[in-house]
């Protein structure tokens, strides 16, 4: 998010970690929001719900990067979290008997959502209590547990029985409203005629919008300033009088609360929540993300996100598309579209591998590489 | 890196430049080739392509082409709401066609709300109570009405009967049931409230259910605990793998029970699987078994053959039999709504209500179903269940029991269970 | 009483299998500092060659000898596999971050599910003819499942080869060296690659004869690898770089699974059986962090 001309320095740490440091930039969100904004107009409504998936990963990995980006507490089971976030705000949503005044004015699905995010947080902190006495491999093995103890039991076995035989939780369309506005995604309701995909869209970039700059300002302040020197060294950080537990919590409560958040969105997206989507496949592809875009770094989330959901997009038209051509063609080869899923499996398997064998900085490196070369365009030193 | 967009480019031109003809049906269909009950789904898959073929060879429906859209979707509900989402928004399908329990009931209010009629492979009692589900169809004797046939059938031919429980019966003992599935998958545990509500009407005791996993591979510890409390009589409620799991492991512990098992747990499988241990077990059946004498069965043998000549006859199964009842179903629907001129949700499900004493193919007892009955206060075809038990090594047919005769005064109150 | 027996006898015969794969993690751990996530794909592997092979041979002698032929064709693949992916994978991995490691693990058995199932397909599999008879063995009244008795001989008579392997081989000496100290091996002429593909080959060897006797209790299919996953709280109970803490640790995961099978399901009805290890993990972790006999390291700025 920085360019600075040449010749241009900073006086003091304040100015250094300002938000708007240079007119420049200024000029680049404006640039940035205007094309988010008339993003809807170019394309079709596929494309937006592709574009609201990218969202909703950018949410669900945040917390991810939070903890193993700048708290260096590694967790494999983030999925657990954002479920608890989703069943929380659905359950909410469903089986309250909300005041009829706050239906009418559509209060109960933003309540819902902060409070998932709460629940999620606090059920967080609860598997980050071992992070005060483990870590490293060990503290993995309690995250993963976490994943293990909340989807597939908790939720799976206990949750889903309420009010019926273990099914998924079916949202009738028109439940989730925030204000007067249905944002189901199969919604026409509401004062606007709109399309529900349009509505998701942009209630997931107000929701990303939020939470990046929430999560910004909170790695400028002191906080954010302890969390990283814990994950630098964290012997060194309790030295220097850093209240590493306390610390370590806290960064669990956030990471859960933004998963509580993305959770929450999540159901709005959706006709139903069942356990499977939050099964230990995407605590691990969220982990992937950061990775591919890059450990700490928030363009980093962005990056991979849209790097993960646009590859399996495009390799689902490519297959799923050309599967009818291939079974009447070449039904010898129709077998590979009924393994599609192998495929697709197999493929993030490896994208994984050799993104860590030969990028192990991510995409966000090669965008600061490319922005430091503009830096000094024409004059830049390639360094070759 | 250019070569790949290219190609990328290529394949998108392909399949947006299809041609859209007006003469053409369009049929989606949600199937699992790869998860958790792919050991059923794979033959359905097959049959439903075939059946298909064959509608397209015969005519199609009032000449009319029918393009089938059959995806995968791995026995996941979130995979399920994505296709759903292509075939409503994107291929504009006339017709659904489901699979699993879960993910058709969890649709089920967003399909009603847009009107689309689907015909699962679901047969949960939950969806037919048209003043729940208006647009959701089965085509065969719903899960509920079987369990409560199957254990009905072995309470008054088997207990009352056989030698086995003798002893027992003459001591004035009530038969235990004790039911094997996974909880938490919604076919299993959609017959179970029926199935004990009809074990408390033949005075049966029911013990602690058992929770098997769909993909188990050991069903010790469930085995035990229910020699440990004296079952008599097992009620499997999962796919054939895991049932036959279940039977082996009952048998390798000397578990002295009978075993009843719904429809999607009984096929030559089980009996290949199985082996000594399946000997007896009686099982619900949709439908004829692959190769019975009944009419059709050489249309549905033929095309087995000339759609996928590379799978061997051998592996095919009753799922393809079933699949073909379905397809039938679907394309009575869409005929008779075609014929009126109103080939959309409304028009199809109104169709398919005005089917009274119906037979696949218009056709009597055609691939072995009993008459089809379906009306706009009432989404269930049939009160007949089909039992059939494995002797020696053979699927065998052992009784019919028409539920509706048997407990008239019941029938009307078992909607919706 | 009877219940209980049958229980526990069950649990230790199944839990000697989880022992053998913990060992084969262990092996890695010890040698080369992976942590490997993907210990349940390795063993989902060998389950389905061993099945390939005893499908192609069974047609041509009796069950016993094809078998045994296949077992040993497992474990000839199991060790090509395990070279192959330690040259091409985690050889460029040595010295990155403990995540980085991981997740390649974690990539891997993305790889190896997905290619597992285009290859063998979702279904169940079951090993046709049976290798084992499927009636039971009657001891003091206790019925015993056959599968179970030569699961864990086998099980048993692997370990004790694996240990004798380290303790009186060259090749195991070397590997053990090189756990304890890699700079004083190294310097010994101790080549620390060739120790490190050892440990690969080792642990797919044991995953595979795992994969094998698990398939063989009633088929394989996906959720072998779920119970390959079971090892990571074996090695935590153990200690990670401890080998008789992997055999006690795996005995008493199979143990504590069935008891709590048995016994817990009346309370928490459903699923309880595949969590209760993980719980019991996280439960242990808070008063042992270091498992029983894993090393405590000391941290120094």
């Amino acid at each position: 998010m920085s360019y600075l001309p040449c010749g241009q320095y900073f006086e003091n740490y304040r100015e250094d970690q300002k938000w708007w440091r240079t007119p420049f930039i200024k000029a680049k969100m404006v640039f940035m929001v205007l094309a988010l904004v008339s993003f809807p107009a170019l394309v079709d409504s596929q494309w937006l719900s592709v574009a609201y998936t990218i969202n909703y990963y950018i949410l669900a990995a945040l917390g991810v990067q939070l903890l193993i980006g700048y708290c260096g507490q590694i967790t494999l089971g983030h999925a657990a979290f954002v479920a608890v976030g989703a069943y929380c705000s659905a359950m909410m949503v469903l089986f309250i008997p909300w005041p009829q005044f706050m239906v009418d004015v559509g209060l109960a699905y933003p309540v819902s959502m902060i409070t998932a995010g709460f629940a999620a947080g606090f059920w967080s902190v609860l598997f980050g209590l071992p992070s005060a006495r483990v870590k490293g491999f060990y503290l993995i093995m309690t995250t993963m547990a976490a994943q293990w103890i909340t989807v597939p039991l908790v939720i799976t076995q206990y949750v889903s029985q309420i009010g019926g035989r273990g099914q998924a939780f079916s949202i009738p369309p028109g439940t989730i409203k925030i204000g007067p506005i249905a944002i189901d995604e199969s919604s026409m309701l509401g004062s606007w005629e709109v399309s529900g995909d349009m509505k998701l869209y942009f209630f997931s970039l107000l929701l990303v919008g939020l939470c990046l700059v929430a999560m910004g300002n909170l790695l400028r302040s002191k906080i954010g300033r302890a969390w990283i020197a814990i994950r630098d060294n964290d012997i060194a950080a309790e030295t220097m009088g850093v209240n590493i537990v306390g610390y370590k919590l806290l960064a669990f409560f956030v990471a859960g609360f933004f998963a509580g958040i993305a959770g929450s969105f999540y159901v709005s997206t959706l006709s139903f929540v069942s356990p499977e989507h939050y099964e230990w496949f995407y605590s691990l592809l969220w982990v992937g993300i950061i990775l591919i875009g890059g450990v700490g770094s928030i363009q980093g989330l962005v990056f991979g996100s849209a790097f993960v959901v646009l590859v399996f997009k495009f390799l689902e038209m490519a297959v799923l598309g050309a599967s009818d051509m291939l079974m009447e063609s070449y039904p010898h080869l129709g077998w590979m579209t009924t393994k599609f899923i192998f495929f697709k499996e197999s493929a993030f398997g490896l994208a994984i591998i050799f993104f860590l064998i030969y990028e192990p900085n991510g995409l966000s490196y090669r965008y600061w590489q490319l922005k430091n070369y503009f830096n000094l365009w024409p004059f830049s030193y390639t360094g070759k | 890196m250019k070569r790949i967009l290219l190609v990328c480019f290529g394949i998108m031109l392909v399949f947006c430049s299809n041609a859209f003809s007006a003469d053409e049906i369009k049929v989606g269909s949600i199937n699992d080739l790869t998860g958790a009950t792919s050991d059923v789904g794979k033959d359905a898959a097959l049959g439903i392509r075939e059946a298909f073929t064959y509608v397209n060879d015969s005519g199609g429906i009032n000449g009319k082409r029918v393009k089938l859209i059959l995806q995968d979707y791995g026995y996941r509900i979130p995979e399920a709401h994505t296709l759903y989402k292509r075939f409503r928004s994107q291929d504009k399908v006339n017709i659904l066609l489901q699979w699993g329990t879960g993910d058709t009931e969890a649709l089920s209010p967003t399909v009603n709300k847009d009107k689309m009629v689907t015909i699962s492979d679901s047969l949960s009692g939950h969806l037919c109570d048209p003043a729940k589900t208006p647009y959701n169809f089965i085509y065969s004797t719903d899960y509920s009405t079987n369990a409560r046939a199957a254990l009905t059938a072995w309470y008054e031919e088997v207990w009352k009967k056989s030698d086995k429980w003798k002893k027992a019966r003459e001591a004035g003992q009530k038969p235990k049931l004790a039911c094997f599935y996974m909880f938490a998958a919604p076919y299993c545990s959609a017959p179970i409230k029926a199935i004990k509500d009809q074990a408390a009407l033949l005075g049966i005791d029911v013990l602690k259910d058992q929770d098997v996993s769909l993909t188990a591979l050991d069903a010790k510890s469930q085995v035990l605990g229910a020699k440990g409390e004296g079952a008599n009589i097992i009620w499997h409620g999962n796919t054939t793998m895991s049932v036959a799991t279940a039977v082996k492991d009952a048998y390798a512990l000397q578990l002295e029970a009978d075993h009843i098992m719904n429809n999607w747990g009984f096929d030559k499988n089980l009996v290949r699987m199985t082996g000594p241990a399946g000997e007896g077990v009686i099982g619900c059946a949709s439908c004829a078994f692959l190769g019975d004498d009944v009419p059709y069965m050489d249309k549905v043998i033929e095309y087995t053959q000339k759609v996928n000549p590379a799978v061997s006859l051998e592996k095919r199964d009753i799922r393809t039999v079933q699949a073909w009842v379905k397809v039938s179903l679907a394309c009575a629907g869409l005929q008779r709504a075609d014929k009126a001129g109103k080939l959309d949700g409304p028009g199809i499900k109104a169709s398919l209500e005005s089917l009274r004493d119906w037979y696949p193919f218009d056709k009597e007892n055609a691939l072995g179903r009993p008459p089809t009955t379906i009306t706009s206060t009432d989404h269930r075809p049939s009160p007949v269940s089909l039992l059939y038990t494995i002797k020696d090594g053979k699927i065998t047919f052992f009784t019919k029991i028409n539920m509706k005769e048997k407990f008239p005064d019941k029938w009307q109150s078992w909607l919706g269970w | 009483m009877d219940l209980f027996l049958q229980l526990a006898i069950t649990g230790v015969m199944l839990g000697s299998i989880f022992a053998l794969l913990a060992l084969g993690w262990v092996l890695i751990y010890k040698c080369s500092g992976v942590l490997n996530l993907a210990m349940g794909e390795l063993t989902l592997i060998g389950g389905y060659v061993c099945l390939a092979f005893y499908q192609r041979l069974v047609t041509a002698m009796p069950v016993t000898y094809a078998f045994i032929l296949a077992l040993i064709g497992t474990l000839i693949v199991g060790l090509i596999l395990g070279l192959l992916t330690e040259r091409i994978f985690l050889r460029k991995m040595i010295g990155e971050p403990i995540l980085a490691v991981i997740m390649v693990t974690v990539g891997l058995s993305f790889f190896f599910k997905g290619m597992v199932f285009i290859i063998w397909d979702t279904d169940t599999q079951v090993f046709y003819p049976q290798v084992f008879p499927i009636e039971p063995l009657v001891i003091f009244g206790i019925a015993i499942g056959r599968v179970y008795l030569w699961s864990f001989i086998a099980a048993l008579v692997l370990m004790v080869m694996f240990i004798c392997f380290f303790k009186f081989t060259r090749w195991g000496l070397s590997m053990q060296a090189c756990a304890d100290d890699e700079m004083a091996a190294l310097s010994l002429g101790v080549s620390a690659k060739f120790v490190y593909a050892l440990a690969w080959g080792i642990a797919f060897m044991a995953a595979g004869v795992g994969g094998t006797l698990l398939g063989n209790i009633n088929g394989l299919n996906y959720s072998v690898s779920s119970l390959g996953l079971l090892v990571l709280p074996v090695v935590v109970f153990g200690g990670l770089n401890s080998v008789p803490g992997a055999i006690v640790g795996g005995i008493t995961i199979g143990l504590l699974q069935n008891l709590a099978g048995g016994y817990l399901d009346y309370y928490f009805p459903g699923g309880i059986k595949e969590i209760a290890p993980f719980i019991f993990m996280v439960i242990f972790l808070l008063f042992k962090p270091y498992g029983l006999w894993g090393w405590e390291r000391i941290e120094r700025v």
